[in-house]
């Protein structure tokens, strides 16, 4: 198995959700956030496609969730993968998705 | 505070808030550059949207409700799983007509008894009953739940807070991309003369996946009538 590639654009998140602190099973439950649910959007629409099944991609959180992201809380593990993945798979590159975080975080942002 | 704004092109919904998180960034950039390079569509993604703002618990509380209180039902439920969720509403072939890319499958119901329980796991990935259940809870779709439930059980289940007899069985049932479970717990003491609304009240998400009984004491509110997807 290779070395999972390091992003610092999705690295770069772990400041703003905060490192994983949960220590029981129980302690990972939680009320899911709307980006949450659309990102589960997301990779159904991603599986129907063709880009990234969703068994694949479970096996992908598994992997990439328990090393590369393991620092993270276990609900961003579904977002990380996808562009982890995707990335890995050519679809954008890091700059892309940067300039794109961009463009979203202005638009989103009320001063 | 967070409101619900359409986006400049007219398909995407995104919370505008003084304090947005990267991850929601990062969620809505991942999307409209998939869109963008012809992975999926905009239309795509708005109709599995609407689909998955119609699932959760509450469709399978019904079902359970339904079949502790009509026997001909709960007979239909155990042994034609999906042609019984329809009774309610749920339709597993929602919504692109042979169901999502993970989900239309057969579909078995657990009979909860005096000595035996029920707990569904996915060892494999985390396959989940969506329609009647909705997403699957972070704790399911981790290795820590999904290793240790087939191993230990009862240590799990006591985690949980649930600590079952000696003389009970428990049977975890590993779900597989042909197949999904749900648990239909016991029916508990102090709920006779209930109606259907009243019992799906006390049927919560946990006690379906097995992890929890229902206590007439602890109610979450079900809408009422038909499941609509």
């Amino acid at each position: 198995m290779t070395e999972a590639r390091r992003y610092g654009v999705l690295h770069e998140t772990l400041d703003d959700i905060g490192e994983r602190t949960d220590v029981s099973l129980r302690c990972i439950e939680h009320e899911p956030e709307v980006w949450e649910s659309r990102m589960q959007v997301t990779c159904e629409c991603l599986s129907e496609g063709g880009a990234l099944d969703n068994l694949e991609r479970r096996h992908l959180e598994d992997r990439l969730g328990e090393t590369v992201y393991a620092r993270f809380p276990v609900q961003t593990r579904s977002a990380l993968t996808v562009a982890h993945t995707l990335m890995d798979r050519g679809f954008f590159d890091e700059e892309e998705l940067r300039s794109k975080m961009d463009q979203v975080r202005e638009k989103m942002t009320v001063d | 505070m967070t409101s619900m704004h359409d986006g400049h092109d007219g398909h995407n919904t995104f919370p505008v808030s003084s304090k947005v998180s990267e991850f929601e960034i990062l969620e809505l950039a991942v999307r409209e550059l998939a869109i963008e390079k012809g992975i999926f569509s905009a239309e795509d993604h708005r109709r599995f949207a609407e689909w998955a703002d119609g699932v959760g618990p509450h469709g399978g509380s019904k079902l359970v409700a339904k079949a502790w209180s009509d026997p001909a039902f709960k007979e239909k439920l155990l042994t034609k799983g999906t042609e019984a969720c329809k009774e309610v509403g749920i339709d597993w072939l929602q919504p692109t007509g042979t169901g999502t890319p993970s989900d239309y499958t057969f579909f078995y119901v657990l009979e909860n008894t005096p000595k035996v329980h029920n707990v569904i796991v996915c060892t494999l990935c985390s396959c989940y009953p969506r329609p009647v259940l909705g997403m699957s809870p972070d704790w399911y779709r981790t290795p820590a739940y999904r290793r240790r439930m087939v191993n230990r059980p009862r240590e799990v289940l006591a985690e949980f807070g649930l600590h079952l007899p000696d003389d009970v069985e428990v049977r975890v049932h590993d779900s597989n991309q042909k197949s999904r479970f749900m648990v239909m717990p016991m029916r508990p003491d102090g709920t006779e003369g209930w109606s259907e609304q009243e019992l799906a009240e006390i049927v919560t998400r946990d006690t379906m996946i097995g992890v929890a009984l229902p206590d007439p004491k602890v109610r979450v509110p079900v809408p009422a009538g038909e499941v609509h997807q």
